[in-house]
């Protein structure tokens, strides 16, 4: 029996996409990883304060979420599930609709945010729910025949469940802004921010680390029976958490969503602790030291949540929150995982009909990733700071160096591209060279 | 797990734990170094035997009996991945042999111990992306594919070699 990391491997050179179609999606999140800090640069001042509406604030959130998270995630995901799953895309031609669709859209919607235009906004939000459904079709056209891993397909078929709830839930909210609003604000809210962080988001980051952990620290793939009851809790929680939203005891059901919602994090973490402790290889380095972070973070936003349903007496309190779960779990952990897979994906590439193709590490420039390292983790610090310490100018600084880092995250993906077009004319040089 | 995988993962487990401990003895030896400096000879003499003797055994017992298997029944494209890995990896190693017997011999000096040092680092990646995926789909594949009888003889006839 193959394990799923294996099957990953196995059917990787087989099913590899053209490199520009997942290399499209990174390319574009990075650019709204730099325009996510430069848009808290503009929106510095009302930053702590913020608790809803237009705003750059809430085009920052927007650009972490949307312009970075969800658009990487399309493109891992349209990448990596054909290879799990060893179901094929039926063509490149709606990967690439999706990205025509949802990247403008981003811009459109960030910009309505941020300059208070509901046209703006309803324009890129129509987009936006435009292109996540082709998505949503080509999530489910991949999972339903899947063969294997019923963990991550279980993770995959949460994930969508939550995209489409996720999306009734974001046309509320946008619509709420032209004078049609769908569902209670409060409620459109509860929902919309579970359903993506801990839903969509989140649950797609937990069933890809089963593939992702495993497959780099060099182990064994953790056991299907205890992922299916991680996903089973953690689709619990969610669910309780949206009855609660819609007003049914709140309070209990909150408590009970977050409890099980522990429970399921807990769980992937100890299978994860498992999987590196039991590699051959020690998953080291700071692209683990990002992902292990992230966990601390994701740990730390369920404690927020908490104090949150408690009504803890802490100013700040649902910003951290928003902080922890947004810029300390869901960010560290992609960019974690980018840092390898960039690499990992352009040396497989690369691989292709060469006698000896360059190695992941050749093509990764480490003096930008270092920088990148750094800046963001000092960021996240500066952004804490400033929540505590309600500093605007914290908040600025922290936007700096943030778009620092997202700056030198930009030239190792640009260094990569240039080094393995590189390592292509050199290997086409050599060949023509060759008797 | 069948005999035969068993004994290819210890050869793994082994080979990996000699790469790792030259691969920090590399990170830790300043720039310009020459080999006899930091006591690396027998390092230096154990990864020769690993290229030398193990992995050329290892190697040409699993593409003339493991991936001839895998491709009949069907996972040609892993079979023709890790064969095509076997074939840079021995590219590698044919560079730095010469610069580890050297070494092994107390006699490389600065400009060779840095070209050492590269194309050690070069096939410690190649090598453990390589296991990396006969350890994932390699070795739990071979359960499926040889029966008990066969594995018994393959896993004897493999240790014959040894």
């Amino acid at each position: 029996m193959k394990t799923a990391a294996g099957a990953f491997l196995g059917g990787a050179a087989s099913r590899l996409l053209p490199l520009s179609i997942p290399f499209r999606y990174f390319g574009a999140a990075l650019v709204y990883h730099l325009l996510a800090w430069l848009a808290l640069l503009a929106g510095a001042a009302e930053f702590s304060h913020f608790a809803g509406g237009l705003g750059w604030p809430l085009a920052a959130l927007h650009l972490v979420t949307l312009g970075v998270l969800v658009m990487t995630a399309i493109g891992a995901s349209l990448q990596l599930l054909p290879v799990a799953t060893r179901q094929s895309l039926p063509s490149t031609f709606w990967p690439k609709l999706i990205w025509w669709l949802y990247t403008p859209g981003v811009a459109a919607l960030t910009l309505g945010m941020g300059r208070g235009s509901p046209a703006l906004l309803g324009a890129g939000g129509l987009a936006i729910a435009l292109a996540l459904l082709v998505y949503a079709l080509l999530l489910a056209r991949n999972l339903a025949p899947a063969r294997g891993m019923p963990g991550v397909v279980a993770h995959g078929w949460a994930a969508l469940g939550c995209l489409l709830a996720l999306l009734a839930t974001a046309a509320s909210l946008v619509l709420s802004y032209l004078g049609l609003p769908l569902l209670d604000r409060a409620t459109a809210l509860a929902l919309h921010i579970s359903l993506a962080g801990y839903g969509f988001m989140g649950l797609l980051a937990l069933g890809m680390s089963y593939i992702l952990v495993p497959m780099f620290a060099l182990s064994a793939a953790p056991e299907e029976r205890r992922i299916l009851l991680s996903c089973a809790l953690a689709v619990l929680a969610l669910a309780l958490a949206a009855l609660a939203a819609f007003g049914v005891a709140p309070l209990a059901l909150r408590l009970l969503a977050i409890a099980l919602g522990t429970g399921a994090v807990l769980l992937h973490l100890q299978l994860m602790r498992q999987a590196l402790r039991g590699g051959m290889r020690r998953a080291h380095g700071a692209d683990f030291v990002l992902i292990r972070v992230a966990w601390g973070a994701l740990l730390a936003s369920l404690g927020g949540a908490l104090a949150l349903v408690c009504a803890a007496p802490l100013d700040m309190l649902a910003q951290l929150f928003v902080l922890a779960l947004v810029g300390g779990w869901l960010l560290s952990f992609l960019l974690g995982m980018l840092r390898r897979i960039l690499p990992f994906l352009a040396a497989m590439h690369a691989a292709r009909g060469s006698r000896r193709p360059p190695t992941a590490s050749s093509l990764s420039a480490q003096r930008p990733l270092a920088l990148h390292f750094a800046c963001h983790l000092l960021a996240l610090a500066l952004l804490v700071l400033a929540l505590l310490l309600d500093s605007t100018l914290l908040v600025r600084l922290a936007a700096v160096v943030g778009a620092l880092g997202a700056g030198a995250f930009g030239l190792f993906f640009v260094l990569l591209l240039a080094r393995l077009h590189g390592s292509g004319s050199a290997r086409a040089a050599a060949s023509r060279a060759a008797p | 797990m069948s005999q035969v995988s068993h004994a290819l993962d210890t050869e793994h487990r082994a080979s990996l734990e000699l790469l790792g401990r030259l691969e920090q003895a590399l990170a830790r030896a300043p720039r310009g170094a020459s080999a006899g400096d930091h006591g690396f000879d027998r390092l230096a003499g154990a990864f020769v035997r690993l290229v030398e003797q193990d992995i050329a055994r290892h190697f040409e017992f699993e593409e003339a009996e493991l991936f001839t298997r895998m491709a009949a029944a069907g996972d040609s494209g892993i079979a023709a991945l890790l064969q095509e890995e076997h074939e840079a990896i021995r590219e590698v190693a044919a560079e730095i042999l010469p610069l580890a017997r050297a070494a092994a011999a107390g006699t490389l000096d600065g400009a060779g111990f840095e070209q050492f040092r590269r194309g050690t680092l070069e096939m410690v990646e190649r090598q453990v992306g390589h296991i990396q995926k006969e350890t994932m789909a390699l070795l739990p594949l071979l359960d499926d594919l040889l029966d008990e009888d066969t594995d018994r003889e393959l896993a004897f006839a493999y240790a014959a070699t040894g």
